[in-house]
């Protein structure tokens, strides 16, 4: 159910989509964000250098970092500044690169690629924490971060944002649109 | 008729919306009193540390991790809180989650060097407790309930978190032997 919200926002959304696909110059926020009255959405797109770097300062080893560094790590906070219910699904976000759907690297994925090299379990729980949960129904004044992976061949993620309001989901509808927000390689921090 | 029971109600349902709103500072969640899961650790100085054992108090159960920067920006509040608190009777339980030693005590030795954490070092114990994210903070009740969690970090050692947690124990139902 799209609500008369929900609608409005996502004729907002077109018109928001070119002012979202890069930080400005000066920008108080690192990288794309949305923020009115109601939420803060702010990604920050890493570079696998940083990512290697962080983990590895963490005494993740060799083998992890090398599968970490093929992907794209993209920081998602959100905060809900309103005094109802925020749902975040990121089953229900739509991720697409060149056109094309991509799928998360989520949970299973890395549970696999610890499981092949037998990471050692508070490796695993560090980056666990470390992710974006899944699902979130985000209380009143409550921050949520971490991190989004996506394959490592792309070079940027449009990203279709859902979310709903209220206790039951049954609240409005709210879509915000983030176009190609980039998969930065190499070093330099974007 | 009819109506004077209708003003009753909305009257009843202000009062208790207003004293709800005086009772949590923001960011503060009510719990469905759940027990809590078993929190048996040893801190950082290798002493053993059973939240069972504690029972009859109110306890402050943190989970943070070095890495984390909200849990960083909310240490020295913790540390704040917890000396202002010294008198409340609350225990205060800090649950480092699966850091080494060295990188707790780098973090730790400079941002509150008083603090003695437990060491989750395998991060199984936090997994249980189901954090909404790191830090978190939960309100285990004299019975072993978790009352309240704290959602996200918050500044502790404002009044409204400490008036909060002052009414606490004056609020629990406390077991017979208990202060």
């Amino acid at each position: 159910m799209r609500t008369r919200i929900g609608t409005d926002l996502l004729l907002g959304w077109l018109l928001l989509l070119p002012a979202l696909q890069a930080p400005a110059v000066n920008s108080p926020r690192p990288g794309p964000y949305y923020e009115d009255d109601r939420m803060l959405v702010l990604l920050v797109p890493r570079t696998p250098t940083q990512m290697a770097a962080f983990y590895e300062a963490r005494g993740f080893p060799q083998s992890a970092l090398d599968r970490i560094v093929q992907t794209c790590f993209i920081t998602l906070h959100i905060e809900n500044k309103s005094n109802e219910v925020l749902w975040v699904d990121l089953g229900q976000w739509r991720f697409t690169s060149n056109g094309k759907d991509i799928a998360r690297l989520d949970e299973h994925y890395w549970q696999q690629q610890w499981n092949e090299i037998n990471l050692r379990q508070a490796s695993r729980s560090t980056f666990g924490w470390t992710q974006f949960p899944p699902l979130r129904d985000l209380q009143p004044d409550e921050p949520v971060g971490g991190n989004m992976v996506f394959p490592g061949s792309i070079d940027s993620v449009t990203i279709d944002a859902v979310l709903h309001t209220g206790p039951d989901r049954s609240g409005a509808e709210i879509r915000l649109g983030f176009g190609n927000v980039g998969c930065p390689k190499g070093v330099a921090a974007p | 008729m009819k109506q004077n029971g209708r003003i009753f109600a909305l009257a009843l349902w202000l009062v208790i919306s207003v004293a709800q709103g005086q009772e949590l500072p923001p960011g503060v969640m009510p719990m469905a009193g759940k027990p809590a899961p078993a929190l048996q650790l040893n801190d950082f100085d290798g002493k053993p540390y059973n939240l069972a054992d504690t029972a009859g108090h109110w306890r402050f159960v943190h989970f943070w991790a070095s890495w984390c920067g909200p849990c960083r920006r909310e240490m020295p509040s913790i540390q704040k809180m917890i000396l202002l608190m010294e008198d409340s009777g609350i225990e205060f339980v800090l649950v480092n989650t699966a850091e080494t030693e060295d990188e707790v005590f780098t973090f730790l030795g400079i941002v509150a060097p008083d603090l003695v954490p437990l060491m989750d070092s395998d991060g199984l114990v936090t997994e249980v407790w189901q954090p909404r994210g790191l830090p978190a903070s939960f309100l285990v009740d004299p019975d072993g309930r978790i009352q309240y969690q704290a959602l996200g970090g918050r500044e502790w050692e404002q009044p409204a978190y400490l008036e909060f947690l002052r009414r606490l124990p004056a609020t629990a139902a406390s077991p017979a032997g208990s202060k």
